[in-house]
């Protein structure tokens, strides 16, 4: 052992034990009988209806970037409310520990929660929200949309795709099952030198932290890798760089980000790593280490990890608006630059993060007033949204409803982030509510935009339309539990109220934190409101489905092929003949003209390297957490065997026939023909 | 001159943006600190705060009126504007919407830059150029250890804990580091953030003409008892901060570099504990700064916040409350 570790450490066991389960912890251990019973129940379901063939073959095994995206989006769902969860549980405490006469339980002097898991709590919700719910979800839509928008049959690496799902859901396993067994870091999202070494941090919490991030940030990688390549290589004949759909100029721009950005996390956390687990001094404030450094790198990945999910969304609204104001998105060449020069700048602004350190005003002002230059883009992009809407013929659908939302959250997130970009008043509200304000409002307009994109794009994947009631009802009771918890938190923040406060000394904040208590709630309607348009959605499925072009003014190529999409994309690679094609197509009268005949398709395989990979990486992240060495060398030769093994494998695909290719097409024709009936 | 505009300015403006959020909440106008600075480096950054959100809230307002206007014209089926399904270009539009925030960011540029250095913490020009001071500078050497605030008066060659007394319209200059982990000093009224680190030295400055208590926080998480590591500012008249330190010139306890090191361990200071300490050994506050880089750390034992009841229990039982 290089460092001295805190408890015990066997060669077996490494540093877990029966005592780091939280058995006797009166939310966490209901909880857990819970997740065990329900666990059970699933599997149950999943053996009685004698599905695991149909799961494994069609869904575990698969590389369809569809199905793959499918699964991103299901995650990123399921850690959008873990995450959620979290909030509420913050929000809660706060409401509760208020003054020195509040009331405490389960081991806290105020409130419910005691500081240590408190600080778990809103580590676990930044973690899981920024990199397990906001970037899943963007990369499912990536998944989804892109290869169908370029027309091509499916990414440029189909199983690079599956590995990239599997390792995420394994980083989601790990944060998932830190709940249960040890704790979660409590420094933050972002962490602090050196609150995170071994000293001020001694339990396992950080070490789930590392790792999770660690996984996730490779699973992006390598998604973004595949992205770039399926773009610039896999396009349709006639789709030229000036006919690319805006949403892929968007994935295109953020996966640039995403590509050269996140290995600066991955060093950055390899090095405290390398502190915790080998006694280095990288991040430490004596014998050599420098503590800002870390700083510097995590934000130098932290700031483009914003835009890399912001530009996404911004692509997302410049599908929505054109199609809900029937003409075409105004500005598509500024529209492109804007997103560009976005990508550009995010790599200059890094340390208005941090103006509070201390570096000299020279240094503060230049990267205050490049913080600014993210300005003049991002304005230009509203402003093309709105000139999108000026001489169009709106229809405020749900998905429109939303994406005009996160337009007016934008508007707002952009006035209070100019203010933050000046470093006198940064000084004033950085820390402090404000700021988790401020960027919550950013933050939600990425929310909004992928709600928006349920709406928009659930028809051309599933081929039938969302219930527009229960879709409206959960559009408004989120937008009024937005209102309701973020505005008193911009009012705290200029009543000096300080973030990650887990016992409220001010009494004078208190009302304030009730209503935002109130608004969480409101939320949680919103949350059923989810699950009710879901479930009355399924059931109504036959009356609401619809043909390849689901909103009849739809612009982008995805709307050409078939609802659902079939697995190969389309019978036959459509030639491109102009911006909007499917618009283009409408405008000329041959949207409906099918193929004359129909040509061999080469598909991928199903593998499941992937889904085991992602397994072994799983334990591999768990043996290093509890430091259990023979468990860590094991699955990481397990790991590099199989990668070798695949890698010589390779694979040769498969040809679907042109008969089969006109069969199903008659099909899926013939059930567009009933649906036009 | 250029005082005098920017407080009519000011004290315009200021009313004007704080009107409705003070008329939300009646006649507890004061308890926005942010809005109701009582010293020159707050006061400054308040300023720059009306000045951006008077260009950007302008922008974004026309902006969003823009937006629900063409709402209310376009909406499908009520036929209030043309509908012209090709329109997507417009040179002047263009350049309008490139030009609004160009301008606009250019303006706040300006202001960034000079409001920088007019508050930059390490030589605050809003305190070193633009006042004679009434009175010598006070100099005050802050040490945040886990969850107290330790303040040194070099001058006087004593220290408080976990209170800060000032003199009014007297320049203060404050060094700070930490012992532990990271954290920011804070006094919303009188002076922004800045972060306090182990092994580094942190520089900030404040002055105030206002005799009154104010409330610091400490900002930035650092660990289990941050939320208990605020500390009270009292801006005294000279009189008043001769007598105080006196006063605690009379404490019976002083700090060495030895007592220092028993009184950095972790301690949640849940009761707000005020400590006084008559004399300091000379030169703490660099010998923390040199223990700490030769790699001296005060850890915390594992899971002692697991149950915060039974360790404030056990805190107790040191005789350390």
């Amino acid at each position: 052992m290089l460092v001295d570790l805190a408890g015990g450490w066997n060669p077996m066991w490494g540093r877990l034990a029966w005592s780091q389960i939280p058995y006797d912890n009166p939310i966490l251990a209901p909880l857990f009988v819970a997740v065990v019973v329900g666990a059970i129940l699933v599997l149950g379901l999943i053996t009685y209806y004698g599905k695991w063939t149909y799961l494994w073959k069609e869904w575990l095994t698969t590389v369809d970037h569809k199905k793959l995206g499918v699964m991103y989006i299901l995650i990123g769902l399921v850690m959008l409310f873990r995450g959620f969860i979290d909030g509420l549980m913050i929000r809660t405490q706060q409401a509760w520990a208020v003054g020195a006469h509040s009331s405490g339980v389960f081991g806290a002097t105020h409130g419910y929660l005691t500081p240590f898991h408190f600080g778990q709590i809103y580590s676990a919700h930044g973690v899981i929200m920024i990199l397990l719910a906001a970037t899943p979800l963007l990369v499912g839509f990536m998944n989804i949309i892109v290869p169908i928008q370029i027309g091509a049959r499916d990414m440029a690496y189909p199983y690079l795709n599956a590995l990239g799902l599997w390792l995420t859901a394994a980083a989601g396993a790990l944060i998932m099952i830190s709940l249960f067994v040890g704790d979660f870091a409590h420094n933050g999202w972002f962490g602090y030198a050196p609150i995170f070494e071994l000293q001020y941090s001694p339990g396992v919490g950080v070490d789930y932290w590392i790792w999770t991030m660690e996984l996730v940030a490779l699973g992006t990688t390598l998604g973004g890798i595949n992205i770039l390549a399926t773009i610039i290589k896999m396009r349709a004949p006639g789709m030229t760089w000036g006919r690319l759909p805006i949403f892929v100029w968007a994935t295109l721009s953020a996966n640039v980000i995403a590509l050269t950005s996140f290995p600066a996390l991955q060093v950055a956390l390899a090095l405290i790593a390398a502190d915790r687990y080998l006694g280095a001094h990288f991040f430490t404030a004596g014998l050599g280490g420098n503590l800002m450094l870390y700083t510097n790198l995590f934000w130098i990945w932290g700031h483009p990890e914003v835009y890399f999910v912001i530009l996404p969304a911004f692509g997302m609204m410049s599908e929505i608006f054109p199609t809900f104001s029937e003409k075409p998105l105004f500005g598509y060449i500024t529209m492109v630059l804007a997103s560009m020069a976005i990508a550009g700048v995010s790599w200059l602004v890094w340390l208005h993060h941090f103006f509070t350190m201390g570096a000299g005003p020279y240094v503060n002002s230049a990267f205050s007033v490049a913080t600014m230059l993210v300005g003049i883009p991002t304005g230009v992009k509203v402003f093309n949204w709105a000139f999108t809407m000026y001489r169009g013929r709106l229809t405020f659908n749900t998905a429109m409803l939303w994406a005009i939302g996160a337009l007016f959250l934008l508007l707002i997130g952009g006035l209070t982030g100019m203010m933050l970009a000046v470093p006198a008043i940064n000084y004033m509200v950085h820390n402090s509510v404000f700021v988790v304000a401020h960027f919550h409002t950013m933050l939600l307009v990425i929310v909004y935009a992928i709600f928006a994109s349920v709406i928009y794009w659930f028809p051309k994947v599933f081929g039938f339309k969302l219930d527009e009631f229960w879709a409206k009802t959960m559009f408004w009771l989120f937008s009024a539990g937005t209102v309701l918890v973020f505005v008193p938190m911009y009012m705290l923040g200029f009543m000096g109220m300080t973030r990650r406060l887990d016992y409220v000394f001010n009494t004078v904040w208190h009302p304030y934190l009730l209503v935002m208590e109130f608004g969480i709630a409101v939320y949680m309607l919103s949350v059923l409101a989810f699950v009710a348009l879901l479930y009355v959605s399924i059931r109504d499925h036959a009356k609401n489905q619809v043909g390849a072009d689901a909103w009849g003014t739809s612009r982008s190529l995805e709307w050409l092929t078939h609802s659902p999409v079939p697995f190969y994309n389309f019978a036959v690679l459509p030639h491109i003949s102009a911006r909007d094609e499917v618009a283009w197509r409408r405008d000329n009268g041959i949207d409906h003209v099918q193929p004359d005949h129909y040509e061999d398709i080469h598909m991928p395989n199903n593998t499941g390297v992937a889904i085991i990979l992602g397994g072994l990486t799983f334990v591999l992240g768990f043996a290093l957490v509890w430091r259990i060495w023979w468990l860590c060398a094991l699955s990481l030769l397990a790991i590099v065997a199989l990668v070798i093994y695949r890698s010589f494998k390779g694979d040769p695909g498969y040809i679907i026939t042109a008969a089969e290719v006109e069969k199903m097409e008659k099909e899926a024709l013939r059930r567009e023909a009933q649906i036009s009936k | 001159m250029q005082v005098k505009w920017r407080n009519s300015l000011k004290n315009g403006w200021r009313y004007a943006a704080l009107a409705p959020i003070l008329l939300l909440d009646g006649c507890a106008g004061n308890s926005y600190w942010i809005f109701d600075p009582k010293g020159l480096m707050a006061d400054t950054s308040l300023f720059y705060l009306l000045v951006d959100v008077g260009i950007m809230g302008t922008i974004v307002g026309l902006t969003a009126l823009l937006v629900v206007w063409f709402m209310w014209r376009y909406q499908k089926g009520k036929n209030r504007g043309k509908y012209d399904p090709v329109w997507s270009h417009s040179n002047t539009i263009e350049v309008v919407v490139w030009g609004i925030p160009i301008i606009a960011v250019g303006v706040l540029s300006y202001f960034a830059v000079v409001g920088t250095f007019e508050i930059n913490p390490y030589n605050p020009t809003v305190i070193s150029k633009q006042r004679k001071p009434a009175s010598d500078p006070v100099e005050v050497d802050v040490i945040a250890t886990d969850w107290q605030w330790l303040f040194v008066y070099p001058q006087y060659h004593m220290a408080v804990a976990n209170e800060l007394v000032l003199p009014a319209h007297t320049p203060v200059f404050f060094r700070l580091t930490s012992t532990a982990v990271t954290t920011t000093f804070f006094i919303p009224q009188l002076v922004g953030m800045i972060d306090v680190m182990p092994g580094m030295r942190t520089k900030n400055a404040l002055e105030s003409s206002n005799i009154g208590e104010y409330q610091g926080i400490a900002s930035d998480y650092a660990g289990a008892g941050t939320s208990w590591m605020t500390f009270k500012t009292n801006i005294l008249s000279s009189a008043d901060f001769g007598q105080w330190v006196q006063r605690v010139r009379q404490s019976p306890t002083s700090m060495t570099y030895t007592s220092f090191n028993n009184y950095a361990d972790p301690y949640i200071n849940v009761h707000h504990k005020v400590a006084y300490f008559s004399s300091v050994q000379d030169g703490l506050f660099d010998h923390v700064i040199d223990e700490v880089m030769n790699g001296k750390t005060w850890p915390i034992p594992p899971m002692m916040t697991e149950n915060m009841v039974a360790y404030m229990q056990k805190q107790n039982a040191q005789h350390r409350d």
